[in-house]
């Protein structure tokens, strides 16, 4: 549960450097207070073990890259952790081959030589002198710094496989190291301009450090001391949070070669580390620099890639066992100690990998109010020591603290002398803590009053303790009173951060009332002549909801009490709208009502056989007609004999019947154009024919009549 | 020589990297600019970062006050997403600007933006042209001293659990964020008459945006009108996740929600889900196949239209069966369901309404989390020929009798008028 809510303080303080004048004046503020202010950090625990094992996870029996085996390799082996990956058979056989092929790169070879270190692979197949050889041959031509690094690194390592190494020329090459180095206790690549980092730093020391252990004779001791005194301007440009961790940073930043502040540090903690194990006497930097640079590494909790993880835990190795200072964590499991479950406040105080402390006790110096400082409310109280689970602590309950939020500061004090120059404890380490507890709520009360006086209305008793479904009503002349009152455990009136009344109207309108203490109690009246325009004369019902609730408030709560039926007039003209209310975005997407178009209704007709039988009606005259003529005994005498006007009239009569056709055509499907240019044809023909005909005719009834 | 071989080989594998970026074709976003006001984030943000690195995302990690910063070149913009995690930046270096972000997002590239307490102003500029409004007060941080995570080392009750999400698949995947997502951070309001800025997750009604050192004058923003992240769909398309916590795509809070609620909406905030096209847009009479240039009134006509949903890597079809279709003079004079073959494939038939006019087919497509589809096409629509009508009204019959009548009647006695003696 822990890891789960571990302080990543990098986030947090990377995010800062607006504040940084802040930070500043923060950090001259502690200093002079020699008070170590609080980032909580937690000694390296079983949950660094599970994330190495999630990410270390060889793939086909390797992890790689011979420098990230060896990374792999040392970090679990760190964590105890070796035995859980078989790889030497594949690893082993890339660093018999890189070995094997004596010109490779000297980078290659350091690596594959710290992978052997772990794994001791057949030593019997490694031709040790002719690397050694051919290391000292780069070393005497180096001349720039990673040179130096991996020829001198892999040289130390040979030596610790247990061939004899003989540096010939050490000073010689302490000196050429020696020349980058740059007033401010940083180190340059090489000689050719490159910029000065603190990264190269840590490398140059590391590899002093192998030369000091490799030199043949006695390196000379005021060399040492020289370096000694680069180590300590190194530590004077170390830069800090402002939770009193420390870190190395380099102020140049290329995209293409970044290191990290963990990377830069861990660095500068392997050479350090390593130079002071070495040198004869001590090394003059302050334990409150070590231990800061320890809670740096640890604030980092755990980090999420596996080089992190690596510089991480092998520079806390370097520093579990470095002959300066051996940093010692205080922890608190716990901050936030409930009264009620009677808890403990308990100190842990550990190395960074949790192993025990040496022999010490620990003192809660003073205690504050962190609301009201100034007046300590414990001085001096020594915490139990319980040997079982080496934890030290204290019953709050003893303590006679009320709920609140304190600055607790504690002294660690070894009972040794001697280990007071192995350990840095850091002096007094201040801490804030949360006492929670809780809170008891009584003499609710609800009630609306009248505006004469105040003669009550109605009044409700509410029990806080449950949501209450009270329905009260009021108009615009009423008032509305709500009370109760908080009491500590200790019986002190409890004033939590947030005391809210909300009143909700149906259409969702929110009013939020602050609730004021006064005296002993918490009361607030609302004036509801004096609240119609802020509630936009809307009336109806409300919602009544109270929220109680306090970082230290173990019943914290949000109830709703009932309702009130408001009763408002009605808005003058230039009232103030409501604000809109969101619209509901499940309601705004949803498909739209289909539509489908209304045709327009076709006219009203007859039916069909009325119209058939009209039809009928309309061809009666025609028979009619038909029959009367035959009634009159109708005969065709005085169709023309002689062939030639016979002709003639059949011909007319057929023209008048093709005119008669052409009408019928016109209706059944030809359209004007047609029918008209057929008319055109038909007409003169008619005329012609009509005329023969007629003339024949009135000739021949001339000559009756003359006849 | 050799240089004057390399130039045109770099420009045509610069021509190629373009091609593999951003577009409408390809949907999702390749190449994402990581600002950061520290390199930190990069490890302890790492579990995120890696998930967009798995997901085939080129992040790029800068600083975010480089003074080599640059969002575009020769008028082509360098990337297709923007990342956000430096809360504190006051200025961003190079020709970076609040302007030249909103102008990234205006050109239809995607953005996620974290806030934190003691986000700067620049920060809360761009998230407010993004319509989002963070508590002005810069102390204040959420609490919820109800639903707040229960931690022996943290008292202050601002680390709080959030469950109240958006009810959208879309947005948040399908698969039920079980676990409550712990936030800590600012929280900030949503301008109500926004329709384009969703609130994925809001606080608890009990929570407040307050800052926890001070003692409490009426907080601006509280319950659940808190948001907590929320997301904006431009008019174009681009994406904008906005959050008030930096915190919440951090390595650190492993058993809750977060990580998979942080990569579920980076999915659709990248374009691997929720982005719709349009297709195959075809309409004709019943019975007919090609597509006429114009209806008549009372014409029946089918409509289809193929929707394809991009799935990261390929156009999947797209199943909905809310897909609508409006046949359109001024107001819609039909609007109708589409019916879907499951395939993509959309269609429905209609009868052209008896008003004549220019009409358009529309379709307007916005559902919550989708990229809006919104495709119109013109067809005009004509009244009746004069041929068109109907010919033989049986009600008209009685007149053509009586015409016809009379002319037969008018042939006989022609004939008996001239012959009879």
């Amino acid at each position: 549960m822990h890891s789960l809510f571990q302080f990543f303080r990098i986030i947090d303080l990377a995010g800062m450097s607006r504040y940084r004048w802040i930070l500043a004046l923060l950090a001259i503020f502690y200093s002079s207070l020699s008070i170590c202010t609080a980032s909580i950090v937690r000694p390296i625990s079983e949950s660094h073990r599970s994330a190495a094992l999630e990410l270390f996870v060889p793939v086909d029996e390797s992890f790689g890259s011979l420098e990230n085996t060896y990374e792999a390799l040392r970090t679990l082996e760190i964590l105890g952790l070796e035995k859980t990956y078989d790889i030497s058979r594949a690893t082993c056989k890339a660093v018999l081959e890189t070995l094997g092929s004596s010109p490779s790169i000297t980078k290659d070879l350091f690596y594959a030589l710290k992978v052997n270190g772990i794994l001791k692979c057949q030593i019997e197949a490694i031709n040790f002198e002719g690397i050694a050889s051919n290391m000292l041959a780069v070393l005497k031509n180096a001349n720039s710094l990673p040179d130096f690094y991996y020829s001198i690194g892999s040289l130390l390592l040979i030596k610790k496989h247990g061939f004899e190494v003989i540096l010939p020329d050490s000073d010689g090459a302490f000196h050429s190291i020696k020349a980058l180095s740059q007033s401010d206790g940083r180190w340059r690549y090489d000689s050719n301009g490159a910029e000065s980092s603190t990264y190269a730093a840590g490398m140059a020391l590391e590899a002093l450090a192998g030369i000091v252990f490799l030199a043949d004779s006695e390196v000379d001791q005021s060399m040492i001391g020289v370096v000694k005194n680069d180590i300590v301007k190194l530590f004077d440009i170390i830069k800090s949070y402002n939770d009193g961790t420390l870190y190395f940073n380099d102020k140049y930043v290329h995209s293409s070669d970044y290191k990290s502040p963990l990377e830069i540090s861990a660095a500068v903690v392997r050479g350090v580390t390593s130079f002071a194990e070495v040198s004869s006497g001590k090394l003059n930097i302050p334990g409150n620099k070590i231990l800061g640079l320890a809670k740096f590494f640890l604030s980092i909790g755990v980090p999420g890639s596996s080089k992190d993880l690596f510089h991480q835990i092998e520079s806390l190795s370097c520093l579990e066992n470095n002959r300066i200072y051996i940093p010692l964590v205080i922890s608190l499991p716990g901050t936030v100690l409930s009264l009620t479950s009677r808890d403990q406040l308990k100190v842990d105080v550990t190395t960074v990998f949790g192993a025990a402390a040496p022999p010490l006790s620990v003192k809660l110096v003073q205690a504050f109010n962190s609301n009201s400082e100034g007046k300590p409310i414990i001085e001096n109280q020594e915490l139990h020591f319980d040997k079982e689970n080496s934890i030290h602590y204290l019953d709050i309950a003893s303590l006679k603290m009320d709920v609140g939020k304190y600055k607790l500061i504690f002294e660690v004090s070894l009972h040794n002398l001697e280990d007071e120059s192995k350990y840095a404890t850091g002096g007094l380490t201040s801490f804030s803590a949360f006492f929670t507890g809780s809170i008891k709520i009584d003499k609710g009360e609800l009630a609306i009053l009248n505006s004469d006086g105040g003669s009550a209305e109605t009044i409700e008793k509410l029990d806080l303790s449950k949501d209450s479904f009270l329905s009260l009503s009021a108009n615009h002349l009423q008032k509305f009173r709500l009370s109760f009152q908080l009491t500590t455990p200790l019986g002190h009136t409890f004033k939590p951060h947030q005391v809210f009344l909300k009143l909700r109207h149906e259409t969702k309108v929110e009013h939020l009332f602050v609730i004021d203490s006064s005296a002993r109690q918490y009361k607030l009246i609302l004036d509801f002549l004096g609240l119609v325009e802020k509630f936009y004369y809307l009336s109806g019902k409300y919602d009544i909801e109270l929220t109680v609730g306090d970082a230290t408030m173990e019943n914290s709560f949000l109830r709703t009490l009932g309702f009130v039926e408001l009763d408002l007039p009605e808005p003058p003209e230039k009232a103030a709208q409501p604000p809109p209310q969101p619209a509901d975005p499940y309601l705004r997407y949803g498909p739209k009502q289909e539509i489908s178009h209304i045709f327009r209704a076709p006219e009203k007709r007859p039916p069909k056989e009325l119209s058939l039988a009209f039809l009928a009606l309309t061809f009666l005259p025609l028979i009619g007609f038909i029959i009367g003529l035959t009634k009159l005994g109708v005969n065709l005498k005085l169709f023309p004999s002689s062939p030639g006007p016979a002709a003639f009239s059949i011909l007319f009569h057929a023209g008048i019947a093709a005119v008669l056709l052409l009408y019928g055509l016109f209706w059944l499907k030809l359209d004007l154009f047609t029918a008209l240019k057929a008319l055109c044809f038909l007409g003169p023909f008619l005329v012609f024919v009509g005329h023969r005909t007629l003339s024949h005719l009135a000739s021949t009834s001339a000559k009756l009549k003359s006849s | 020589m050799a240089k004057m071989l390399f130039l045109p080989l770099l420009i045509l594998l610069l021509f190629l990297f373009e091609c593999e970026s951003f577009s409408a074709e390809n949907p999702t976003d390749r190449r994402l600019l990581v600002l950061v006001d520290d390199l930190a984030i990069r490890s302890s943000h790492s579990l995120y970062f890696k998930f967009l690195e798995s997901r085939g995302y080129v992040l790029e990690f800068r600083l975010a006050d480089d003074p080599k910063l640059a969002l575009q070149r020769y008028g082509h913009y360098l990337y297709d997403g923007l990342v956000i995690f430096s809360p504190s930046v006051q200025r961003f270096g190079g020709s970076l600007d609040q302007a030249a972000v909103l102008d990234f997002v205006d050109a239809g590239h995607d953005l996620i933006l974290a806030a934190d307490s003691y986000a700067s102003d620049l920060i809360r500029g761009i998230a407010s042209e993004c319509g989002v409004d963070f508590d002005e007060d810069p102390d204040a941080v959420v609490i919820d001293h109800v639903g707040y995570a229960v931690s022996e080392i943290d008292g202050e009750h601002t680390l709080i659990a959030a469950d109240d999400f958006i009810q959208s698949d879309v947005i948040l995947g399908e698969k039920k964020i079980e676990a409550p997502v712990l936030f800590r951070g600012i929280g900030h309001s949503v301008n109500p008459a926004s329709t384009l800025v969703l609130k994925v997750l809001s606080a608890s009604p009990s929570a407040y945006s307050a800052s926890p050192k001070t003692k409490l004058s009426t907080p601006s923003i509280t319950g659940s009108t808190i948001a907590l992240v929320s997301v904006v769909q431009a008019r174009n398309n681009a994406r904008m996740l906005i959050s008030g916590s930096l915190d919440l795509f951090s390595n650190r809070h492993e058993k809750s929600g977060n990580e998979q609620f942080v990569t579920e909406i980076s999915k659709w905030v990248f374009h691997e889900r929720g982005h719709l096209k349009a297709v195959n847009v075809t309409h004709h009479r019943v019975a007919e196949l090609a597509e006429p240039a114009m209806y008549r009134i009372n014409d029946d006509l089918e409509y289809s239209i193929e929707i394809y949903e991009w799935s990261g890597s390929s156009w999947k079809p797209y199943v909905a069966d809310d897909v609508q279709v409006q046949f359109y003079m001024m107001s819609p004079y039909v609007l109708k369901s589409l019916s879907t073959d499951l395939k993509g494939l959309y269609f429905t038939s209609f009868k052209v309404p008896d008003v004549y006019g220019v009409f358009q087919f529309k379709v307007e497509y916005q559902r919550l989390g989708y990229t809006s589809l919104s495709l119109s096409k013109q067809i005009p629509v004509r009244p009746f020929r004069h041929n068109e009508y109907e010919r033989f009204i049986p009600a008209a019959f009685p007149y053509y009798g009586a015409s016809f009548s009379t002319m037969a009647g008018f042939f006989i006695f022609t004939i008996v008028y001239l012959y009879n003696k």
